[in-house]
């Protein structure tokens, strides 16, 4: 058993797709066409009622990166989930590894345990893909998942603190009126000297503009279809068939 | 042009003086962060010691075999919990703390994998609901041990960037030890090969 945390994390970081813009992406032709669309409606209609984002991602292979670490950064990637909340799940098979990984958000994790991702995949979904159903298999595994979950959970679970979020500055009066000062004589500075100041902006400009994002994560912006959420811990469990 | 000039030059110290203003609160805020990040890395080590009784009474249980492994794991156990209360108030800015909190964690990584390597030659254990719960949840920590110690550096190293950053580099100047350099975790020593099992 791999025990050995995967201390490549730090490494280079792997190549990650574009967010998916539905529920179910298969990449690698390892559904059916009907089961890919019924899953997908599936879990459309589930996230429409619990308010939880729970995916399904089929792809070729993570290239070498171990399927936790290719995961966590997807996962953070694609904003699974809602923001403030993280309650999303992603269901991974790479059809060539012949691997899987459930990623659980933060907010998900008492719901779905390790535990139970690791009952899911080693007893409900990889007996499935060995016996030859891979529509089967998926299905069973969307199921169990969200049988864990629970249904209509949207009033439930009260938001979790935005713990790595620091609060945004407050500004106090003060220094409002410093501030404005300063822009005046900001405004007169480039009034007189415009090399000058192009060249003092640009600096303050290339300081503002490495500012944000939580705790360094360094999220992209994300394609159309992501729930803002997109942090998770490792929660899950992974295997392979 | 000449009543200008010292409007010009007025100008000039105010925008160092947001500069540096702006450059302190930048630094507090990926202080902060780095921070957060630590407790972060904390919880789940925390997570990880607390399954340790669980997981030495269920394999003491079925099996009495190997008593120096699941002892060498109780003892690494007992030894993060010393280090541990030894006050990790200041082990961000610390590199010497931190790289004696990695060494305690790091050897009851290593006892935990020999546990389980070893326990691979009980099939009846392995076969008990309990011990592949409790494997469940050790693979489950060791992977968030390693996602948060990673957003850890992450964290320290966009800190450590910055504070090398001119005009912040001024700022940390004025205040000395306020902004001291961040620790980072390194890349755990042995990782990429198997761990020996003396048979």
């Amino acid at each position: 058993m791999a025990l050995g945390a995967p201390a490549t994390l730090a490494g280079a970081p792997a190549a990650v797709p574009p967010a998916p813009a539905q529920w179910v992406t298969d990449g690698a032709g390892f559904l059916s066409e009907l089961v890919r669309a019924a899953l997908d409606a599936r879990l459309a209609q589930y996230e429409h009622d619990s308010g939880h984002q729970v995916l399904v991602w089929i792809g070729h292979t993570t290239g070498g990166t171990p399927i936790e670490d290719w995961a966590v950064r997807a996962f953070a990637a694609w904003k699974v989930g809602r923001r403030g909340l993280d309650d999303g799940v992603v269901l991974f098979v790479m059809a060539d590894d012949r691997k899987l990984r459930i990623e659980v958000g933060y907010g998900l994790e008492a719901k779905l345990t390790d535990v139970q991702a690791g009952a899911i995949i080693r007893d409900v979904v990889v007996p499935r893909i060995r016996a030859g159903s891979r529509d089967g298999a998926t299905r069973a595994g969307v199921e169990a998942i969200l049988a864990a979950l629970g249904g209509a959970g949207a009033a439930e679970g009260a938001p979790v603190a935005d713990q790595d979020a620091p609060p945004r500055p407050q500004l106090g009066w003060g220094t409002i009126l410093l501030l404005g000062l300063l822009g005046v004589g900001v405004l007169i500075f480039v009034a007189t000297h415009p090399a000058a100041a192009v060249l003092f902006l640009t600096t303050l400009a290339s300081n503002r503009g490495r500012g944000g994002g939580w705790g360094g994560a360094g999220f992209s912006g994300g394609g159309g279809f992501s729930g803002g959420g997109g942090r998770s811990g490792g929660g899950g469990a992974s295997g392979s068939w | 042009m000449k009543k200008l000039l010292p409007i010009g030059l007025l100008g000039l110290v105010v925008i160092l003086v947001v500069s540096v203003v702006s450059g302190y609160n930048t630094l507090v805020r990926l202080d902060q962060g780095v921070r957060a990040q630590w407790g972060q890395v904390e919880n789940v080590y925390q997570r990880r010691a607390d399954l340790v009784p669980n997981l030495v009474e269920t394999v003491k249980g079925a099996a009495a075999f190997e008593k120096e492994t699941y002892t060498a794991v109780a003892e690494a156990r007992s030894r993060v919990g010393q280090v541990s209360a030894a006050g990790l108030q200041n082990v961000v800015n610390d590199p010497a703390a931190l790289q004696r909190f990695q060494q305690a964690q790091d050897g009851l990584s290593s006892a935990l994998s020999r546990l389980m390597v070893v326990s691979e030659k009980y099939p009846d254990l392995k076969a008990t609901g309990a011990f592949r719960d409790l494997q469940a949840q050790l693979e489950g920590t060791e992977n968030r041990i390693a996602v948060e110690r990673m957003r850890f550096n992450e964290a320290a190293q966009e800190f450590n960037t910055r504070r090398q950053t001119f005009p912040t580099v001024l700022v940390v100047g004025f205040f000395g030890g306020r902004f001291a350099e961040k620790a980072y975790f390194a890349a755990q020593p042995g990782s990429e090969v198997a761990p020996k099992v003396k048979f």
